[in-house]
């Protein structure tokens, strides 16, 4: 029993190492070709550090690339990718000089060159080496009798005799074994090492992400200032200009009043009907500010609702749809109000549809599609230019396509990952 | 008397036309973009001119821009600037174009008709008119070593109505005073402020803002 549990044991565990080794034999070679490339450019690249100079940006930018083919094939074999970080290039020679001797990815860089080209080629041979040492000794006893007595396989001791010939299979045995220990054991060190140099220093990683950090609050914040000054110029110029009349109209009557009280009704009734029309219009801008709807049923309930007032036969379909920014879904919500209008009014469609959808960039995506005479135009309507700027303001995209005969395709993109 | 009006929101603007007409004042014409303003300001050579401080395309402060540069074409111009909301830099920018016949109100006086004419009356006959809500504003900015605080409260009541543009017997048919007392109260304040006095028009409006922007 305690063998067959051992030999079981030794049995998945050959299986195991066998699998591992013939995923990393190739990984491996190549290594050994970049590895042997690696370590011809080594001199090159002291030599261009100590005399050459103004051939510094061209070197590094080669370094760049042959770094970064050494990053996708790491990532593709481990699956993890590899990060990258360089300063941009440009300018005048001077400055791109000082920026490639200032740039801490260009030292990694060229320490993983001189790294790689010792490890990848060592590496390299050793387990390439050891399966084709495995694979010749055991194929000595076929033909070390047809060698010339004076010259014998020598490897790893002169084959002279049939004993020693059958031994053979033996260190064949042997160098298996090593293979199956060591190859793994070979990659995990191999790709440690790369991935250690290859991958930005850890300050410039935090670095990087610290200014993207910085530009996409920058971006809210711009964004957040463009919905304010529109909300600001709603109620200043519509609800307050509202409101005016209705003290205005009030003024004219009181003096009416004054002069002729018969007269002064129809004024009065005036005054009143502006304030309604201001109550209205205030509703209007509160509710472009958030539609309360879109609190309480969220984007794929309120278009839901949206959908089943469309006097157009209307569905809705939403495939990964995740919550967005309150302002995002606002404002996705008015693109798909405005063109549900658009499409009931103008289009002549027997159906409509709208898609919703989350996209891994975190993107929102939103497409109404209608089966009407097409022909849409999207520089024609007011609507639709409120709509545009409240894309804009959010860092959205728009398109239109709408054949003359249709069908009709809306599509609009909101980036919602801040 | 034959007033110009710049008003882009098209109730308003009737309801402005409506208005004046009611009162007997000729509207010669009204337009809603700056453009159309100084062309009408130099085609009608209106008596006063009312405008909207928001005008396309920005609606910023085109109006201010407009009234600014009707003033430089034709000096003295009277124009009355009505705003939606208080900005006291509009304000300065207005009375800094000259000699008296400027106003800057808040666009909700227009429904206080009686001194809504009245305004425009002291903008026409030269005087500066200016909303109280920019005194107050300007008047609650204060230090706490500010000899402001010397001040009785009648005498702020006095220094706001004269920052507003009013002259002594305006100021004291407000108050329901006699004209020699609101003269006392001004001296006062005068000496207080350490003011040297000055004429009852524009640059007394001018001396007092000054004081109360430093």
């Amino acid at each position: 029993m305690v063998v067959s549990v051992g030999q079981r044991r030794l049995r998945a565990w050959v299986a195991g190492a066998f699998a591992d080794v013939r995923r990393a034999l190739p990984f491996l070679a190549v290594g050994l070709l970049t590895g042997f490339m690696s370590l011809l450019l080594v001199p090159v690249a002291v030599l261009v550090l100590l005399i050459g100079w103004p051939a510094l940006p061209a070197a590094a930018r080669r370094l760049r690339r042959w770094a970064g083919l050494e990053r996708r094939r790491l990532g593709g074999f481990t699956g993890t990718p590899v990060a990258q970080h360089y300063p941009p290039l440009d300018g005048p020679l001077p400055d791109q000089i000082r920026a490639v001797l200032t740039d801490p990815s260009a030292r990694r860089d060229l320490a993983w060159l001189a790294v790689h080209g010792l490890t990848g080629t060592v590496l390299g041979l050793i387990a390439i080496g050891l399966p084709l040492g495995a694979i010749s000794a055991m194929l000595v006893p076929f033909y070390w009798w047809a060698l010339p007595a004076d010259r014998p396989v020598t490897s790893p001791y002169p084959v002279t005799s049939w004993g020693r010939a059958l031994a053979m299979p033996l260190i064949a045995l042997g160098y298996a074994a090593l293979t199956l220990l060591l190859v793994p054991r070979l990659v995990r060190w191999q790709t440690t090492w790369s991935r250690a140099l290859l991958s930005p220093a850890a300050g410039v990683r935090l670095r990087a992400q610290v200014a993207e950090l910085t530009a996409s609050r920058a971006a809210a914040l711009e964004v957040h200032g463009t919905e304010l000054r529109r909300i600001e110029r709603d109620l200043h110029d519509g609800t307050q200009n509202r409101l005016v009349g209705v003290v205005l109209q009030l003024g004219i009557a009181e003096r009416a009043l004054r002069r002729d009280p018969d007269a002064a009704l129809p004024l009065v009734l005036r005054a009143q009907n502006a304030a309604t029309d201001a109550l209205a219009e205030l509703r209007d801008v509160v509710r472009t500010i958030y539609p309360p709807v879109l609190a309480e049923l969220g984007l794929d309930g309120a278009v839901a609702a949206l959908v089943a007032r469309c006097p157009v036969p209307a569905t809705v379909a939403t495939n990964g749809l995740r919550r967005a920014p309150a302002a995002v879904e606002a404002a996705a919500y008015f693109v798909i109000a405005e063109a549900l209008t658009n499409v009931a009014r103008h289009s002549r469609a027997q159906r409509a549809e709208v898609r919703l959808s989350t996209r891994p960039d975190q993107t929102l995506v939103i497409e109404v599609l209608d089966d009407g005479h097409g022909g849409a135009d999207q520089a024609a309507g007011s609507g639709l230019l409120g709509i545009r700027r409240r894309i804009a303001a959010l860092g959205g995209r728009i398109e239109l396509a709408s054949p003359p005969g249709g069908p009709t395709v809306l599509r609009v993109e909101l980036p919602c990952g801040f | 008397m034959r007033v110009l009006i710049a008003e882009d929101d098209a109730l308003l603007r009737e309801g402005l036309v409506l208005l004046l007409g009611n009162e007997g004042i000729d509207v010669t014409a009204a337009v809603d973009n700056a453009d159309d303003f100084l062309a009408a300001v130099s085609d009608r050579r209106p008596d006063a001119a009312v405008v909207d401080v928001r005008l396309p395309p920005s609606f910023s402060n085109e109006g201010i821009r407009a009234a600014v540069e009707a003033r430089r074409r034709i000096p003295q111009l009277p124009i009355l600037v009505l705003s939606a909301y208080v900005e006291d830099s509009y304000a300065t920018d207005l009375l800094a174009t000259g000699a008296g016949g400027v106003g800057y109100l808040l666009k909700e006086r227009v429904g206080k008709v009686a001194t809504f004419l009245d305004a425009l009356r002291r903008v026409v006959d030269g005087g500066t008119v200016l909303d109280p809500e920019v005194v107050s504003q300007l008047m609650v900015r204060r230090r706490a070593d500010d000899p402001m605080r010397t001040l009785t409260p009648r005498e702020r009541e006095v220094l706001a109505l004269m920052a507003e543009g009013y002259a002594n017997s305006d100021i004291a048919a407000q108050l329901v005073v006699s004209d020699t007392a609101v003269s006392k109260h001004i001296g006062n304040i005068f000496a207080k402020l350490g003011l040297s006095p000055t004429d009852t028009g524009h640059r007394r409006v001018l001396a007092v803002l000054a004081y109360l922007r430093s």
